[in-house]
C-alpha cells in the first residue's frame, strides 16, 4: 500500500488531503487504499524507483502554507515523511522543511520531527545546527515533557560540532525540579562526553553527578552510575566508596529490576572494610537472592560470590539458596532466560558437582522445547548424575537418543558415553542395544562413544568388542569409520571377523572419498597384521601398494611410504614403534579437571562468557581483537617510528600479511654470523634489485619491521655510516634459506638489494622479494 | 546491561523499525543477523546469543517478529532479555496483539515508546501503566498543547499516581495454581509441580496500606499455631510493591498496590500431590493400515469440584486418515493441522472416569520420514479449589481517608505444562 502512496502524482494527494475529514487523519492510509482502488486509472509509476519523487513531492507539501495552517494535514505529511524513513528510503532532502516544523505546540509532532532529526543530522550537520534553535527553546519550556524531549534529542544528534550548543541546556537539565528531565540530562552527560572523544573529563561535571547520586529519582541515581561509568572508563570507571556503597545499599528496594541490577553491579567493585562490614551488606541484600526479576538473582548471586570470595562456606551457601530461583529459571517461560539460567546451572556444577543432583527431574526435556534448550538440559544431566538418580537419568537419556532430530539423539548418546566413565556396565549395555536399532546416525556416533571409552576405562574392552561385530552396515561418516578402523585395529585380536572387516575397507579404498579413514586403516590394518599376520598380510600389502602407487593425497602416500619403509627394517621394530605404551589415562590428562573453585568463575558469572561457553568466547573475543585492527593494516599507520613499532596485538595479524603467498617464513631463525658468512659466500646472487630510497634512514625502525615478517638481521653497519649494508637471512617452512644484503647510497638515493638462495626455486624467491619490498617500502612511506 | 541498539525485524529479517540508543554499532550490521540465524539454523546450534564480528546479537521471538538487542559489551544476557520482553509486554498491552501489522499501523507510537523505553542503551520507564499516562493511543487526537506530565514519572512510589477516585472501592483477588506434570511412557511421575500465582485487581481510591494474610506454614510457625492447616510456600516472589524486608522479618504481606491488574505474588509446591486428571492410553499403529486409540481419563480430585473445559490432545501420525469416534462423554475432533485429536469435556467431576477410542486409516504407502512421539496433552480448570490448599484469611485495607473497601476471592486450579509421554 505504502508503494501505491509513493507513485501517486502531488496533484492527487493534494485532493485526497482536501478530502479528509479532520478528525479522519488517523485513518489516512486507509482512506488512500480506498481512493486508489475507486481511481484504477490513475498513472502509476515503477515503484522504488524514486524515493527523489517522493522527498520533492513531500517537500512541496511540508511547504504548502495551506497544509502548514492545518495542523493535521501538516502532521500527516510528518508522519509520511517518518514512514518513508522507516521503511528506509532517504529522506534527508526535506530536512529544513522538517526543521520548521519542530516548531509546533504539538508534541508528538515534535517527537516525530525530532526523531527525524537524530536519523539524519550526521547527515546534515551543517543544517541540524539551525535545528539547534528550536531544541534550546524547547529545553525551557514550561512542560517538563517538552524540555525532557528536547535535551534527550539534543544530546543524541551525534554530529560534530554540537558539544558547545548541548553544554548549557545540559547544565540547566541537571538542576531542572522535574526527575524526567534530570534523568535526561544525566544520561546527556555521558552523551556529550562521547560526542567529545577521549578529550578530558570535565571534573566539575562529574561532581555534579556524583552529587546527584544523592537525588530522590531512582532512575536519576541508577543514570548518574551509568554516566559517571561511560564519563570515566578510562580511569577505571565510576569509585565506589564507601558512603556511596551505603547509599545505594539503603536506595536498593526504592530501585524497579533494571536499576537493582545496575547497583547490584557497581557494588561488586566495592571493598568492605570489615568482616562485619561485609556480612551487614550480604544481610541486607539476602532478599534479592530471591527477587522475582532473574536479572537481580544472577546480579546478586555474584556480588554475594565476590564479596565472598575469601569464604568458601558462604560461596556454597549462597549457590544453596540461589538454587531454588536458578531452577524456577530453568523452567521460565521465556526459553532465552531459560537457555541462560541453564548455562549458569552447569557453571556452578564444574565448582559443585553434586549441586542439582536431587534436581535432576527439572532437567528433563519436554517434546516441544527448543533445540538448544534440550542440548543444555542433556549436558546438565550427565554432570550432575550421581549413585541415586543415574538409573533414573539413563533411562530418560536412553529415551533421548532415538529422538526425530539426530542431533539431539547423538547429544544424548555422547552424554550416555561421558557418563560410562563412571557407570561404565550399566552404560555399555544401554550403548550396545542402540547398535541393535541399525540405525546410521544412531551407530557412528556409538562407536565413535566406544573408541574414547576403551581408552578412559579399559574394563570394557571385552563388552565393546562383543558389539562390534555387524557395525560395519550402518557407519557412512568419516568419524565413525574412523572410530570402527581404530577399534578394529586396535582390538583386532579379540574381534574374531576383524580382518574381514577390514578387508572391506581395503577393497573399496579406491572410492573411499575421506583421507583420514585411509590414514587410520593404514595404522589399523599394520596393527592388526601385528597380531594376525596370516590374516592380514595379504591385504596389508595390497593397501599399501595401493597408498604408495595410486593415493593422490600426499599424507596417506607419505603415512604408506612410512610404514613400507618401517617393514623393511623388521618387524621388530614395527612393534616397538606401534605398540609402544601408551600414555596412562588414569594419569588424568584428558579428564576435566575434577572441581573447579567457584572463584575461577564467579568474575565472568552473569555475563555472556557462561551462555557462550568458555572455549567460543574465548575465540570470539580473539576475533574482536583481530577485527578491530584489521581495517587499520592496509595504511599501516601503526608503523610509527617513535613509539614501538607495531603494537603488541598487531603483531600477529602483520605476519599473516606477506603468508598469503606460499612463502611461509620460520620465525626465531638462529643462524650464526659465521655460518651466514660461510653460506653467502658459496652461494651465487639469486636476484637483484633496487629500490628508490629517498633522505633520511633509521636502521632500528628496519630492523623491527623486519623482524615481525621473520626476516632476521645478522648484522648491520653503524647509523649514520655511508654507504651503509645490512645482512639478513631468514628461511621457510621447507627449509629454503635466503640470505639478503641490503646496501644503501645516500648518493644515489637508492638501496639496492641482493638475495641468495640455497636451493633455487623461483617462486618461493618473488614471493620472498615482495615480502622484503613491502617491508621496505612501508618503511619508506612513513618517514617521507 | 546496555544495549546498542534494538530493532524489530520481521520474519524474513528485515527490520520493520529500529532504534538506535548508543550508535557505537553500525546499524547496518543487522543485516548479518538473519544469515547468521538460518546459518546456525541449519548446523543446529542455533542459541538466542550470535555473534558477528563484535557484535552481540541477543534475540527473541515473538509471533512473526524477532526482537534483536545489539551490543558490545559482555552485558548481562538474562536482564537484556528481560528487557526484550518487558518491550513486547508493553506492546501488547498497547496493541492487543504484537505482530508486523501492528508495527507498521502504529509506528509512530512504537518510536515514542521505544523513545521512552531505553536512553542510551539503559532501561528506564518500562511501566506499561506508568507509560500509558502519557503515551496513548489517542495522541493523534490534538492536544492543547499542555500536556500534563503524569505525577507518577516523578513519584516516590513509582507505581502508583495519586489521586486515584472510585465510587466504589474494591478488591478482587484471584488464587490461581497451575498444576505442570510430565508423565513417563511407563507410567511414572517424572516431574510434578504447582506454580501459583496471587493476581489482584485493585479500584481503591487514594493511597491504601493493604495486607495480605495467608496459611503460611512459617507464620503459622512463628505464630504458633502450627495445628492449623498450613501450607509451605517455596520460592515466594513478590511485586516491586511489597515491602520485602517486612516479609522476611515476620512474614507480613504488606505493600501500596497499583492500580488496576497486576500480580502480587507468586510461588512454587514440588510437594507431590496425585496428578490431578489421570490418562491411560493405547496407540496401536499398525502399519499400512489403521491406528487405533483409546484413552482412558480419570477425574483424581475430590468428588464435589468439577473440572472445566477438559482438553485432551492425543497424538496421531501425520499421514493418517478416515477418523472414527466414539466416546462415553464429551465430543472428539481431529485436527489435521496439529497431527492431534482433542477430546472435550465440558464438565469433568472428580472421581469420574470417561473413555474415548478412535480409528483412523493409514496408507499403504508408508511416508519416508520418521516421525517424533509427541505427548498427549491436558488442559482444564477447576474452580473454587487449589491443589496446595492455600486459603486467604484476611485482606486489610487502610486508606487515611477511612473507607471501607471489599476484597473479593477466587480459586481456580488450572493445568500448566501438563503432559504424558507416549510409547
Amino acid at each position: 500500500m505504502s508503494q501505491k502512496k509513493r507513485q501517486k502524482p502531488v496533484v492527487w494527494v493534494e485532493q485526497i488531503l482536501l478530502k479528509m475529514l479532520p478528525h479522519q487523519d488517523e485513518e489516512e492510509p486507509a482512506s488512500y487504499r480506498g481512493s486508489s482502488g475507486s481511481c484504477p486509472g490513475t498513472v502509476r509509476k515503477m515503484p522504488y524507483l524514486g524515493s527523489e519523487d517522493v522527498v520533492k513531492e513531500l517537500k512541496k507539501a511540508l511547504c504548502n502554507p495551506h497544509i502548514q495552517a492545518d495542523r493535521l494535514r501538516y502532521r500527516n505529511v510528518i508522519q509520511r515523511v517518518i514512514r518513508y524513513m522507516t521503511q528506509g528510503l532517504d529522506m534527508s532532502g526535506v530536512f529544513m522543511e522538517m526543521v520548521k516544523a519542530s516548531a509546533t505546540v504539538d508534541i508528538v509532532q515534535k517527537k516525530l520531527v525530532y526523531l527525524y532529526m537524530c536519523t539524519y543530522a550526521p547527515l546534515k550537520p551543517d543544517l541540524a545546527l539551525l535545528a539547534i534553535n528550536t531544541l534550546c527553546k524547547d529545553c525551557s519550556d514550561p512542560n517538563p515533557m517538552v524540555r525532557g524531549l528536547a535535551l534527550r534529542s539534543m544530546c543524541s544528534l551525534r554530529m560534530p560540532g554540537v558539544q558547545e550548543y548541548i553544554q548549557q541546556p545540559i547544565l540547566n537539565g541537571l538542576r531542572d525540579k522535574a526527575s524526567y528531565v534530570r534523568r535526561v540530562a544525566v544520561l546527556g552527560c555521558a552523551k556529550m562526553h562521547n560526542l567529545h572523544g577521549d578529550s578530558e573529563v570535565d571534573g566539575a561535571l562529574v561532581n555534579e553527578l556524583y552529587s546527584l547520586l544523592r537525588d530522590q529519582d531512582p532512575i536519576v541515581v541508577v543514570n548518574c552510575l551509568r554516566s559517571l561509568e561511560e564519563i570515566l572508563k578510562q580511569e577505571g570507571g565510576i569509585v565506589i566508596n564507601k558512603p556511596i556503597a551505603h547509599h545505594l545499599l539503603n536506595r536498593m528496594s526504592k530501585l524497579d529490576q533494571w536499576g537493582q541490577a545496575e547497583v547490584l553491579n557497581f557494588l561488586l567493585r566495592y571493598q568492605p572494610r570489615s568482616e562485619e562490614e561485609l556480612f551487614d551488606i550480604l544481610n541486607l541484600l539476602d532478599s534479592f537472592l530471591k527477587s522475582g526479576s532473574p536479572g537481580v538473582v544472577m546480579g546478586a548471586t555474584k556480588l554475594f560470590l565476590i564479596l565472598a570470595k575469601k569464604f568458601p562456606h558462604v560461596q556454597t551457601d549462597v549457590l544453596v539458596r540461589v538454587k531454588g530461583p536458578l531452577l524456577a529459571a530453568c523452567s521460565s517461560e521465556s526459553r532465552e532466560l531459560c537457555f541462560v539460567a541453564l548455562c549458569h546451572v552447569r557453571q556452578i556444577l564444574h565448582s559443585l558437582p553434586g549441586h542439582f543432583s536431587s534436581h535432576y527431574k527439572k532437567f528433563f526435556c519436554s517434546y516441544s522445547e527448543p533445540h538448544y534448550i534440550k542440548l543444555q538440559k542433556v549436558e546438565v544431566l550427565c554432570e550432575l548424575v550421581n549413585d541415586e538418580n543415574v538409573q533414573q537419568v539413563l533411562e530418560e537419556l536412553r529415551g533421548y537418543c532415538t529422538d526425530v532430530s539426530a542431533d539431539f539423539a547423538q547429544a544424548a548418546i555422547f552424554a550416555i558415553g561421558s557418563i560410562a566413565r563412571t557407570y561404565t556396565d550399566q552404560c555399555v549395555q544401554i550403548l550396545t542395544e542402540l547398535l541393535g536399532l541399525r540405525q546410521e546416525h544412531i551407530t557412528t556416533v556409538v562407536v565413535q562413544t566406544f573408541r574414547d571409552l576403551v581408552w578412559l576405562c579399559p574394563q570394557c574392552t571385552e563388552a565393546v568388542c562383543q558389539a562390534l561385530p555387524g557395525c560395519e552396515e550402518n557407519i557412512q561418516d568419516s568419524e565413525g569409520k574412523q572410530a570402527l578402523i581404530w577399534l578394529l585395529g586396535v582390538h583386532g585380536e579379540r574381534i574374531p571377523n576383524a580382518p574381514y572387516v577390514l578387508e572391506d575397507f581395503v577393497e573399496n579404498v579406491k572410492s573411499e572419498t575421506f583421507p583420514a579413514v585411509k590414514m587410520e586403516l593404514l595404522t589399523a590394518l599394520l596393527r592388526l597384521f601385528l597380531s594376525r599376520p596370516a590374516e592380514c598380510q595379504d591385504m596389508l600389502g595390497r593397501l599399501l601398494y595401493y597408498c604408495i602407487e595410486e593415493e593422490k593425497d600426499m599424507a596417506v602416500r607419505d603415512r604408506g611410504l612410512f610404514y613400507y619403509r618401517l617393514l623393511l627394517v623388521g618387524i621388530d621394530e614395527v612393534k616397538r614403534i606401534l605398540c609402544s605404551p601408551k600414555s596412562d589415562p588414569t594419569l588424568g590428562l584428558l579428564e576435566d579437571p575434577a572441581e573447579r573453585p567457584v572463584n575461577s568463575w564467579a568474575s565472568d558469572f552473569n555475563t555472556l562468557v557462561p551462555v557462550y561457553g568458555k572455549s567460543r568466547w574465548a575465540t570470539i573475543s580473539k576475533c574482536h581483537g583481530a577485527e578491530r585492527c584489521g581495517p587499520e593494516l592496509p595504511k599501516t599507520s601503526s608503523f610509527a617510528a617513535s613509539g614501538p613499532l607495531i603494537p603488541e596485538e598487531n603483531k600477529e595479524r602483520v605476519q599473516e600479511v606477506p603468508d598469503s603467498g606460499a612463502l611461509m617464513l620460520v620465525p626465531n631463525l638462529q643462524l650464526t654470523a659465521d655460518y651466514f658468512e660461510k653460506t653467502w659466500l658459496s652461494l651465487k646472487v639469486a636476484h637483484q634489485q633496487v629500490l628508490p630510497w629517498q633522505g633520511e634512514f633509521h636502521p632500528d625502525t628496519l630492523q623491527m619491521a623486519l623482524q615481525v615478517v621473520n626476516i632476521q638481521t645478522i648484522a648491520m653497519s653503524r647509523a649514520g655510516a655511508r654507504p651503509w649494508k645490512a645482512y639478513l637471512s631468514a628461511q621457510d617452512d621447507t627449509g629454503c634459506l635466503f640470505l639478503t644484503e641490503l646496501l644503501w647510497k645516500p648518493e644515489n638515493s637508492e638501496m639496492q638489494i641482493s638475495v641468495k638462495q640455497n636451493e633455487t626455486r623461483t617462486e618461493t624467491l618473488k614471493s620472498f622479494i615482495s615480502v622484503l619490498e613491502t617491508v621496505i617500502g612501508t618503511i619508506e612511506e612513513i618517514k617521507s | 546491561m546496555s544495549a546498542s541498539a534494538v530493532f524489530i525485524l520481521d520474519v524474513k529479517g528485515k527490520p520493520l523499525i529500529s532504534r538506535n540508543y548508543k550508535g557505537d554499532v553500525p546499524m547496518s550490521k543487522i543485516e548479518h543477523f538473519m544469515p547468521l540465524l538460518v546459518q546456525r539454523e541449519e548446523e543446529g546450534a542455533l542459541t538466542p546469543l550470535l555473534s558477528y564480528g563484535e557484535v552481540h546479537f541477543l534475540w527473541i521471538k515473538h509471533s512473526n517478529l524477532y526482537l534483536v538487542a545489539t551490543t558490545l559489551k559482555n552485558a548481562n544476557a538474562s536482564l537484556v532479555y528481560s528487557f526484550l520482553y518487558k518491550t513486547v509486554e508493553v506492546f501488547c498491552e498497547y496493541f492487543k496483539e504484537l505482530e508486523e501489522e501492528s508495527i507498521r499501523d502504529n509506528f509512530v507510537i512504537v518510536y515514542e515508546l521505544l523513545d521512552e523505553l531505553m536512553d542510551f542503551g539503559f532501561p528506564q520507564t518500562t511501566d506499561s501503566k506508568i507509560l500509558q499516562e502519557y503515551i496513548t493511543q489517542q495522541s493523534n487526537k490534538l492536544e492543547t498543547g499542555k500536556s500534563r506530565v503524569p505525577p507518577t514519572v516523578t513519584n516516590a512510589v513509582s507505581w502508583r499516581s495519586e489521586g486515584i477516585k472510585y465510587k466504589k472501592n474494591e478488591v478482587f483477588i484471584d488464587v490461581i495454581e497451575s498444576v505442570n506434570l510430565l508423565v513417563n511412557a511407563n507410567g511414572s511421575v517424572l516431574l510434578s509441580e504447582i506454580v501459583g500465582t496471587i493476581k489482584l485487581k485493585v479500584f481503591l481510591s487514594g493511597m491504601p496500606e493493604l495486607r495480605l494474610g495467608l496459611n503460611d506454614r512459617v507464620l503459622f510457625e512463628l505464630t504458633g499455631r502450627s495445628k492449623n492447616k498450613s501450607v509451605e510456600l517455596e520460592d515466594v516472589k513478590f511485586h516491586q510493591c511489597v515491602r520485602l524486608s517486612r516479609f522476611d522479618n515476620d512474614r507480613t504481606i504488606s505493600f501500596i498496590p497499583p492500580d488496576g491488574d497486576f500480580e502480587l505474588m507468586s510461588y512454587r509446591l514440588s510437594t507431590q500431590v496425585k496428578p490431578l486428571i489421570w490418562i491411560e492410553s493405547v496407540i496401536e499403529k499398525f502399519s499400512h493400515s489403521r491406528v487405533e486409540i483409546m484413552v482412558k481419563a480419570k477425574g483424581q480430585f475430590k468428588k464435589q469440584s468439577v473440572a472445566n473445559g477438559v482438553e485432551i490432545s492425543v497424538p496421531v501420525p501425520s499421514d493418517a486418515d478416515s477418523p472414527r469416534f466414539k466416546t462415553s462423554v464429551g465430543s472428539a475432533k481431529y485436527v489435521p493441522e496439529k497431527n492431534v485429536v482433542i477430546w472435550s469435556i465440558k464438565s469433568f467431576p472428580g472421581g469420574k472416569e470417561y473413555l474415548m477410542r478412535a480409528h483412523f486409516g493409514l496408507p499403504s504407502v508408508e511416508k519416508e520420514e520418521v516421525e517424533g512421539r509427541p505427548p498427549i496433552g491436558v488442559k482444564f480448570e477447576i474452580p473454587y479449589f487449589t491443589v496446595s490448599g492455600i486459603q486467604v484469611r484476611y485482606m486489610k485495607i487502610i486508606e487515611k481517608s477511612g473507607y471501607q473497601a471489599l476484597p473479593w476471592v477466587r480459586y481456580i486450579t488450572q493445568s500448566g505444562d501438563y503432559q504424558l509421554r507416549t510409547s
